[in-house]
């Protein structure tokens, strides 16, 4: 479905988003390395010297307790990934879901419920929201994922609800209603189908959302509880650079910001191609 | 035996976003006889697709407040029915062509799969079974090549092929009865000669009645057996074809004349 929707809109990617797309499939190759056990796997064994330089047994040197950076460094991607997924998925699956209720039944109760729901979560701030709640769920290690679907899918929700409200007065589906099918088979087979575009581009936004989110939170120490990220190797960091020693904090802040350059370049050809003034060129 | 394929009395569609104002259409009733083609006509606005939507029971409750004497399918009062029983007859005994080709069609699946859906969900047909009917559906409303339109998606045809397509769609359990509204306005002349072709000649295969709403009475002229024109929600005046040419009895009538025939009434 997702591959007709794309060829049906000519998706022509512009060089600066294969650059991106590439990139992220090298990290996704990596974190998929990891997952397999091929790579990343030697990241908690402290038995080298302590802040050794880079070289050919430690690529990117060693921390203060004298572990391996670049193995650190690697485990990280799918530290990220993971993260990236869950939450992506599950809150534009939620977004998706509430939105699409509330905008085929837009000005009832199920509607205002919902966009009420969305106006307070999105009135408390972003940071304090997900603190709290990681703070209040602490020790379970999925805090951190459940306080950012929490608060991601109120803006799927509001796209998805006005896309609906768009769809909703097309022909087709009236079409749908004048062949005799059901109102909610009309929503999951017309209606959501043709949201499609706006959520992948969503979904999109929001892996890259939810991987910043970490390293903040694993850097005040309410993010990742065992494993390790690039936001716990940054926070490692802080005394080290102190000390002088910047390997820890270089691999961790160039890692992330190589995979966010990916993602960022890949999510806006994705929203150029599936731009309506764009496509009409 | 001379039971009607359609028959309303008093129907009247009233807005309920303005309660004071009058009703969009107001108490009008008429029958569709078995296998004919009824048009119905008049100016731009004078509720032509509402009545329609009332009648396939489409307006939504919480914009539209929709009374009628009887609506009777077949012999049968569908205007309280439960709105499952309504599903049932909607797209297998009655059906409905929209105004608009371009955006009838929904743009994600391909053609061949929104027509066979309408057989699979109505006749329960199996998937294979519903695509061969398809094809052959396709095939029936002039397509050289069905097995080409069947994987094609809607924004893949001309206007003219996606209303024979809608055609397809909407013959495919051999209705009743057909509400076709302006299925052509927004074809080119040629294009919509064969559209009309191919709908008229399903229809006396299939003896559907034919619903034939326009504002083309060159098209009535044509096509239909008989014709009402409409005014203002009013249907003032019904006759046979030949007649309402020759003698056209109200004012309006006579105008709608004049501006197809270029004459002054
Ligand atoms: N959503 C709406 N809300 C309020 N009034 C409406 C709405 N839709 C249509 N109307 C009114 O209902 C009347 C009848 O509209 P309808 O669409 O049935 O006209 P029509 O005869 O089909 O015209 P056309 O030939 O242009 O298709 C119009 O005068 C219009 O003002
Ligand atoms: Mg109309």
């Amino acid at each position: 479905m997702a591959t007709e929707i794309l060829a049906r809109r000519k998706m022509r990617i512009s060089r600066s988003g294969l650059t991106g797309l590439v990139i992220v499939i090298f990290f996704f190759l990596l974190a998929v390395a990891v997952w397999a056990g091929w790579a990343g796997q030697n990241w908690s064994a402290a038995d080298g010297e302590r802040w050794a330089s880079p070289g050919s047994t430690w690529w990117f040197g060693t921390n203060q307790l004298g572990q391996d950076i670049f193995e650190r460094a690697v485990y990280s991607v799918r530290t990220a990934f993971e993260i990236g997924i869950v939450v992506s998925l599950l809150s534009t699956a939620l977004g998706a879901a509430l939105g699409a209720v509330a905008g085929w039944r837009s000005n009832t109760l199920a509607d205002g419920t919902v966009l009420w729901l969305a106006g307070v979560l999105d009135s408390i701030p972003f940071y304090l929201f997900v603190a709290a709640v990681a703070f209040a769920l602490q020790g379970l290690p999925w805090a951190m994922h459940v306080a950012m679907i929490a608060t991601f899918w109120t803006a799927t929700a509001r796209l998805a609800r006005a896309e609906v409200m768009k769809i909703k007065s097309r022909e087709f589906v009236l079409s749908a209603r004048a062949i005799g099918l059901p109102s909610w088979l009309i929503l999951m087979r017309h209606v959501l189908p043709n949201t499609l575009h706006i959520l992948l581009i969503q979904a999109s936004i929001s892996f890259v959302a939810a991987i910043k989110t970490e390293v903040i939170l694993s850097f005040l120490g309410l993010g990742v509880q065992d494993g390790v990220s690039w936001g716990l190797m940054l926070a490692e960091s802080t005394q080290e650079v102190l000390a002088g020693h910047f390997n820890n904090f270089l691999a961790a802040s160039i890692m992330l910001f190589l995979l966010l350059l990916g993602f960022n370049l890949l999510s806006d050809a994705l929203q150029d191609s599936f731009d309506p003034k764009q496509a009409a060129l | 035996m001379n039971q009607p394929a359609l028959r309303i009395s008093k129907l009247t569609v009233k807005s309920t976003l303005e309660p004071g104002a009058p009703a969009i259409v107001s108490e009008i009733g008429f029958d569709l006889r078995k296998g004919e083609i009824l048009a119905l006509v008049g100016e731009s606005g004078c509720g032509k697709t509402k009545t329609a939507e009332a009648i396939m029971g489409l307006l939504p409750a919480s914009h539209w407040q929709v009374t009628a004497g009887a609506i009777e399918l077949n012999g049968t009062d569908c205007s309280d029915l439960p709105p499952a029983s309504l599903r049932k007859l909607r797209g297998n005994e009655i059906s409905m062509i929209f105004q608009e080709p371009l955006t009838a069609l929904d743009p994600v699946f391909s053609c061949g799969h929104q027509v066979s859906s309408v057989l699979r969900r109505h006749l329960g047909s199996a998937r294979n079974e519903a695509r061969d009917r398809t094809i052959k559906m396709l095939q029936q409303v002039g397509f050289a090549d069905p097995e080409r339109i069947f994987r094609s998606y809607p924004h893949q045809l001309s206007g003219g092929m996606r209303q024979r397509v809608m055609i397809a769609m909407a013959m495919s359990c051999r209705p009743a009865v057909l509400i076709a509204d302006e299925p052509t306005t927004a074809l080119d002349v040629t294009t919509q000669a064969q559209v009309l072709d191919q709908l008229t000649k399903l229809g006396r295969e299939y003896g559907t009645a034919i619903l034939l709403i326009t504002h083309d009475l060159g098209v009535v002229a044509q096509y239909a057996d008989r014709v009402m024109v409409m005014l203002d929600g009013v249907i003032v005046e019904t006759a046979e074809v030949e007649n309402l040419f020759k003698q056209p009895q109200h004012p309006c009538t006579r105008q709608l004349l004049s501006y197809t025939t270029g004459a002054v009434a």
